[in-house]
């Protein structure tokens, strides 16, 4: 009857592609404002400092200079989203290199960039810290004297430059070790990565005649810029508003401050539009970066590979404030177990503080961190065992039905599929016996496996019928760039049961957007899409009962069908379409239909008899995700260069709303697991870091990734997903690292436990 | 700062000497990046554009080779039919960066930053090259080898400028390869290696090598190359080779590698280079 195709489940192009690859797409630094003024943040070139005298008179007396602002001007306001220890302009003390303590306004960027230099501020330099085993030292300089008096948002213990501790204890570890055949043990060490985003952080703010002010940023949530500028300001939420154009990438690089408070300060001193946008140099010396960590794990299994036993120590690097790091923290202690029943854990996590650059969210969120050894120490049991890695990996594999740590319940979980199909499509069973080829090249093929979740915190969607029947979406959810707008548009879509171009999708916007916590921790397909799929319906139960009154019928009769009608079951004549409805509710009876809903993850709680856990700074949190992936390698034995040649990944995730938006998102995924891998590091000389440019820093390019990446889609619809779907935005950068480190283990027996896997480290460890 | 775009070497030249500050502009790729970031500001730029003497590949009837300063290095790895040896230069552009880069970047600007990580300088030390300088006096030709004098110092004097890379005729039955080991592709070498051999009745007739990135200017051992000569490039052979050019070696710990890495690695692409090379002569 109906030509129509729902949305859900095809690969269209991403809405904006065409204004991205036409250069019309307009990102914050594109954006003008009559009178605008270009702002510039003057960075510490301390570590630790005390901050003794500002004098910016010379900055003042440059011609075209507006305004100069301080820590002082702004006051000490803190902000954070898990302890609030830091304010957007150093205030007393200066704890890093690179952090913002004063900005000015100019009218150009030259002269701004010139008063920058002029600006006269006094130090006296304080020690410092630049690792976390000299931060945890008795006699350690303690970075936040009055720490105790930070507002925390979680409960935790804290010790000196440990901002908290995190523990997670079940069964008994100590006795269970007796019972193990096989138990590993070992250090891992990882670096810090850069989020490598194309768009370096940016930010134009302006200020109405009632000091409303508005900004339009790059960043990953409305909402936190809102919340978090506000406090940095001293002024409330209603006087902020937050807009976001185009985002050219933020990996969780954006998920918190980056330059938004500072150009709202200087809106707010001169009453002039003013823009912030930072060099590539600054964005990598002033933001943030992926956590270093230190992670010693012993790991214990039975004679038949049954997983038994693991205890797990993490210390993450988290830098000169807290950010995001209580929670890396947490889901590093969370995930550290791996997909896997293990009835007997004792983990323990500390982020501690140091004089470098703040660790923050970084795309799998403290999972690369614990991946890495949890993932090698199963392939070493293996080994020990004469088992094959996959063997034991499918053994222990968590199953749908059965629980995570601290009693959540797992309603399905997919990794057993994951791995038959990687071990299928990889040729992993031939693969592995091939005896290793001679000395030179050798070749070896590894696996990992990964965990995550998709469900946490909260969203809403708005739907609204315009008045021709077709609807416009409203969730408040930034696109990143991964492609959100075009999912949860389809997902809208496929809910009204029209097509595409009928729904609009609306800029998030904290004036008119409902609350989305954030493009974060693969949550927005799952969560805000379940959010649009409930409004959608809201305002399909809406139109029923406007087309109730117009057809003089019951609305329990009535049906949506494909199209956009409202038609009486069982009479296939008897419809009204959107158009007419939406026009009847407009001008004669019902109101607008305005559909909407709000939503709080509200999947399984922990259960305290279960275990010990404390200091976890998350409620309930789930959804959970799970993969398997693949790699290929070839060892190059003379320079210890690894050269990855084929890459299989499969993930659960209930089901793919738009296919090639999902496969993107794990090539993307793999691409930079691959430079986590084996090549990005930030390289920090004492206080200074030595690398903040992309001709040092290196990510891998076209011709470093290998031509094959396979990706598998494992769908078995989540039921409280919206159309099944749960997220995907993480996982796939997780097990590359682990893959290849096993990968290089069968190739020629070697343990690879730092990252990156340089060919200097590989060689090195050849030749031990 | 000013821009002059003269149309003559002649009065390029002048402006470079009358101006101590001025600078040649020449692809951008690294001048340009270096002005944004602070690190130079030149009074005056100096583009050597619109001199058409500047451009293009010839050989001369000899058989040498002359590759104009404002060539770039998507000409350069494009040219075919350079003669045996002389194929190792398009080998060596062809390395350079990404294809971006090598629309940009030229011959003169590569060689005049005096970067001992760029690929070109090695390739021109072990091809025998030699730098057409021209300045107020005229042209005075400089050996490759004496125009890298120090990390990004080079030979050349205020108001001089390169005109042309030039080469000698190929050395007969020679080739060369070009082993570049970088941490991803387009990065800077770690370590490079030019070599250009013949081989004959299955020994080294003829052999010249140079390593980048190994010290502040391209390193070249004529021991090492005699030790190659007449051997039959066995592993014994390259190891001793390699021990002789590793005494000139003085390379930096940098975010690339360690010093002691470069030194690890310069016997196995060494290794590689000279097969390489070796190959390309049975091959014909
Ligand atoms: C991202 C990136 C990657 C790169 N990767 C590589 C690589 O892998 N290998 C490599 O070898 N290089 C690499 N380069 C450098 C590249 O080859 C540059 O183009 C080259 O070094 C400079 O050439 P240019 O023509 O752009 O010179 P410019 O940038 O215009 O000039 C560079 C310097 O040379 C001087 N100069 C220019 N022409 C002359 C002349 N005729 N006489 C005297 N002085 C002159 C200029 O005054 C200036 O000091 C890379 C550069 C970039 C930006």
């Amino acid at each position: 009857m109906s030509d129509y195709v729902s949305p859900v489940g095809q690969g269209i192009p991403r809405l904006e592609t065409r204004d991205k690859i036409t250069g019309k797409a307009v990102y914050a630094d594109d954006m003008s404002r009559p009178d605008m003024l270009f702002g510039v943040i003057v960075p510490s070139p301390h570590a630790h400092a005390r901050i003794a005298g500002y004098d910016v008179s010379a900055a003042l007396a440059l011609d075209g200079v507006v305004a100069v602002v301080t820590g002082e001007d702004i006051g000490d306001h803190k902000i954070g989203p898990f302890i609030k220890d830091e304010t957007a302009l150093a205030v007393g003390k200066v704890r890093y290199m690179g952090e913002p303590v004063a900005a000015v306004a100019a009218v150009d960027l030259e002269t701004a960039k010139q008063a920058a230099r002029l600006i006269d501020i006094a130090y006296e330099e304080l020690p410092a810290v630049f690792d976390t085993d000299a931060a945890m030292a008795e006699d350690a300089p303690v970075l936040h004297e009055n720490s105790g008096d930070y507002i925390k948002v979680f409960e935790a213990d804290s010790d000196g430059n440990a901002m908290a501790i995190i523990e997670i204890v079940e069964g008994d570890v100590a006795s269970a070790w007796e019972n193990c055949a096989a138990i590993v043990e070992g250090s891992y060490e990882t670096q810090a990565q850069c989020h490598s985003y194309m768009e370096p952080c940016s930010a134009l703010a302006e200020i109405d005649s009632n000091g409303k002010i508005t900004i339009w940023s790059s960043n990953q949530s409305v909402f936190h810029v809102q919340a978090f500028t506000a406090d940095a300001l001293g002024i409330p939420m209603s006087k902020v508003r937050c807009v976001t154009p185009q985002v050219g990438g933020a990996f969780g690089g954006k998920m918190e401050q980056t330059v938004q408070p500072a150009a709202a300060a200087l809106a707010r001193a001169t009453g002039r539009p003013v823009k912030v946008t930072l060099t590539r140099e600054q964005d990598f010396e002033m933001i943030r970066a992926r956590h270093p960590g230190k992670v010693w794990m012993k790991t214990g299994a039975a004679a038949d590979g049954t997983l038994l036993a693991r205890e797990v120590r993490i210390v993450l690097d988290a830098g000169a404030y807290a950010d995001d790091s209580p929670g890396v923290a947490g889901i590093a202690a969370l995930f550290c177990r791996g997909p896997y029943r293990i009835e007997n854990v004792s983990i323990e996590s500390r982020p501690i503080y140091t004089n470098k650059l703040r660790s923050g969210a970084f795309r799998g969120f403290g999972g690369p961190q614990v991946a890495i050894a949890g993932e090698t120490q199963i392939d070493e049991i293996a080994d020990r065992l004469g088992l094959d890695p996959i063997d034991v990996r499918l053994k222990n594999a968590v199953r749908p039905g059965e629980e995570w740590m601290i009693g959540v319940a797992l309603n399905k979980a997919g990794l057993s599929e994951c791995l038959n199909r990687v071990r299928a499509a990889s040729g992993w069973d031939e693969k592995r016996k091939a005896a290793p080829n001679g000395s030179g090249r050798r070749r070896g093929i590894g696996v990992a496996c990964i965990p995550h979740i998709s469900g946490v915190l909260t969203s809403g969607a708005i739907v609204r019928i315009l008045e021709d029947g077709t609807a416009v979406l409203n969730t408040g959810a930034v696109d990143n760039g991964q492609g959100s707008d075009t999912v949860l548009v389809q997902i809208c879509a496929a809910a009204l049961g029209l097509d595409v171009d009928r729904v609009s999708v609306a800029t998030p916007d904290t004036d008119g957007s409902p609350y989305n916590w954030g493009t974060t921790a693969s949550r927005v397909t799952y969560m805000a899409g379940r959010a649009v799929v409930a409004a959608s319906e809201d305002a399909v139960n809406q139109l029923k009962q406007r087309a109730a009154i117009m057809m003089e019928c019951a609305e329990e009769d009535l049906e949506l069908r494909d199209g956009g009608r409202i038609g009486i079951k069982g009479v296939p004549e008897a419809e009204v379409g959107f158009r007419d409805i939406s026009g009847f509710s407009h001008w004669v009876a019902g109101g607008p239909v305005i559909g909407t809903n709000s939503l709080a993850y509200d999947g399984p709680d922990f259960d305290p008899k279960r275990g010990f856990l404390r200091g976890f700074p998350f409620g309930k949190i789930g959804a959970w995700i799970f993969a398997a992936q693949a790699v290929e390698v070839e060892l190059d034995e003379a320079t210890g260069r690894i050269t990855p040649l084929k890459i299989w990944s499969a993930h659960d995730i209930g089901k793919a709303i738009n296919p090639t938006a999902v496969e993107g998102q794990i090539q993307g995924g793999i691409v930079q697991g691959l430079g986590y891998a084996l090549c990005e590091e930030m390289v920090w000389d004492s206080g200074r870091l030595a690398n903040p440019s992309f001709m040092d820093y290196k990510i891998p390019g076209i011709a470093d990734v290998p031509p094959q990446i396979e990706t598998i889609l494992v769908e078995d619809p989540d039921e409280d997903g919206p159309f099944g779907a749960k997220g995907i935005g993480e996982p796939p950068i997780v097990g590359i690292a682990p893959a290849i480190s096993n990968a290089v283990a069968h190739a020629a027996g070697i343990r690879l436990r730092r990252l990156p896997m340089t060919p200097e480290r590989v060689l090195r460890t050849l030749k031990e | 700062m000013e821009f002059h775009g003269p149309s003559t070497v002649e009065e390029a030249v002048s402006l470079l000497a009358s101006d101590e500050e001025a600078r040649c502009l020449a692809g951008g790729a690294t001048l340009v990046a270096m002005m944004n970031a602070d690190l130079v500001m030149p009074s005056a730029l100096v583009s050597l554009r619109h001199i058409e003497e500047l451009r293009g590949i010839f050989t001369d009837s000899g058989g040498g080779l002359r590759v104009g300063a404002m060539t770039t290095h998507r000409e350069v790895a494009e040219a075919d039919g350079l003669a045996g040896a002389h194929a190792l230069l398009s080998d060596t552009a062809r390395a350079i960066g990404h294809p971006a880069i090598r629309n940009m970047g030229t011959v003169g600007g590569s060689i005049g930053h005096g970067d001992p990580q760029a690929d070109y300088p090695g390739a021109l030390a072990a091809l025998d090259a030699a730098v057409e300088v021209r300045g107020p006096d005229g042209t005075r030709p400089v050996a490759a080898e004496d125009f890298f004098v120090d990390y990004l110092e080079t030979a050349l004097l205020p108001g001089e400028l390169i005109a042309a890379v030039t080469l000698p005729p190929p050395p007969a039955g020679a080739f060369g390869a070009y082993e570049k080991f970088a941490r991803v592709e387009g990065d800077y070498a770690t370590v490079s290696v030019a070599a250009v051999v013949a081989m004959e009745d299955g020994r080294c007739s003829y052999a010249r090598v140079a390593l980048g990135s190994c010290g502040p200017t391209p390193v070249r051992a004529e021991a090492a190359e005699d030790r190659l000569t007449g051997s039959a490039l066995d592993d014994a052979d390259i190891a001793e080779a390699a021990a002789i050019l590793r005494e000139e070696c003085d390379p930096v710990d940098d975010v690339r590698g360690s010093g002691e890495y470069r030194m690890m690695l310069v016997e196995p692409l060494l290794g590689r280079a000279l097969r390489a090379a070796a190959a390309k002569g049975g091959a014909r």
